[in-house]
């Protein structure tokens, strides 16, 4: 449990300026899935999992995913952006108890 | 005090919910919170496109769309998706959201990705689980307002919903 959080960020190791970039991205985190009681009752408790994911590049938002408990365990996402300038590619994670986590990576032209 | 807040409180719920029936009619991006407790409710995949999408025609866009998702999947708990959309990403029309639908599962709205046209290709990937057998559907929106969708049946040997 100590690992949630823990972003993994994949980008290729040569980009040109200009190019479409395909980063996938990974955190560890355990998307609570909704418990029902004998009944068949959803148990109404507030259940942690991420709901937002954002991607920002030079400080703009490219991509974002707005997520339900439909995503797997440890989630994984992929998306692509325009590599026009070098700078940093920031992922932020948020769940629903409120805590962010995020990943970047230095976008540099090999 | 504790009166007070509890009235507010009250108010403040009322509010909220008359925000939220307001929201889902209306195309205007509600606050986080609300888009996110309003993207995943438990109800039929029918309910849910009508709450997302309303009456709005759906085209077929198989042409344009390919999901790319397993046939059959051994563990409904991690099914792997990438949706890629050819189409142009332009300032003038671009693809704006990218839907994740699985129809049999308990909330059958996935995921919706938001698009900008500095995404440069809209291609979205994600692991996703699924509940049962059944069709997995992919809904793209574009900048202009057309809807595009596919669909594929996806065999799942083990669920991965729980409950």
């Amino acid at each position: 449990m100590s690992d949630i959080g823990k972003v993994r960020l994949r980008v290729p190791s040569s980009i040109k300026a200009g190019d479409v970039v395909r980063v996938r991205c990974l955190v560890i985190h355990p998307m609570e899935r909704i418990e029902r009681d004998k009944a068949g009752k959803i148990i109404d408790k507030k259940y942690r999992y991420i709901d937002k994911v954002t991607v920002t590049y030079l400080g703009k938002t490219v991509v974002s995913f707005d997520t339900t408990q439909n995503i797997s365990e440890n989630p994984f996402f992929a998306f692509t952006f325009r590599a026009t300038d070098p700078g940093k590619l920031a992922v932020t994670f948020h769940d629903t108890h409120g805590a962010t986590y995020e990943g970047t990576a230095d976008i540099a032209f090999g | 005090m504790a009166e007070v807040q509890g009235l507010t409180r009250r108010a403040m719920l009322g509010t909220l919910g008359a925000v939220g029936v307001a929201a889902a009619t209306a195309v205007t991006l509600a606050p986080r919170a609300a888009t996110a407790q309003a993207l995943g409710q438990n109800e039929s995949v029918d309910a849910a496109l009508k709450r997302v999408f309303g009456s709005r025609a759906m085209k077929d866009g198989s042409g344009m769309i390919k999901l790319d998702i397993p046939l059959i999947a051994e563990n409904g708990a991690v099914v792997p998706v990438s949706v890629e959309v050819n189409a142009p990403m332009t300032p003038q029309g671009y693809v704006k959201h990218i839907y994740v639908i699985a129809d049999k599962n308990r909330i059958p709205i996935v995921t919706r990705a938001v698009l900008t046209p500095e995404s440069g290709q809209a291609y979205v990937g994600a692991n996703i689980r699924l509940g049962e057998t059944g069709d997995v559907r992919a809904i793209v929106e574009q900048s202009d307002g057309t809807l595009l969708q596919v669909k594929r049946e996806v065999k799942v040997t083990v669920g991965g919903c729980g409950g």
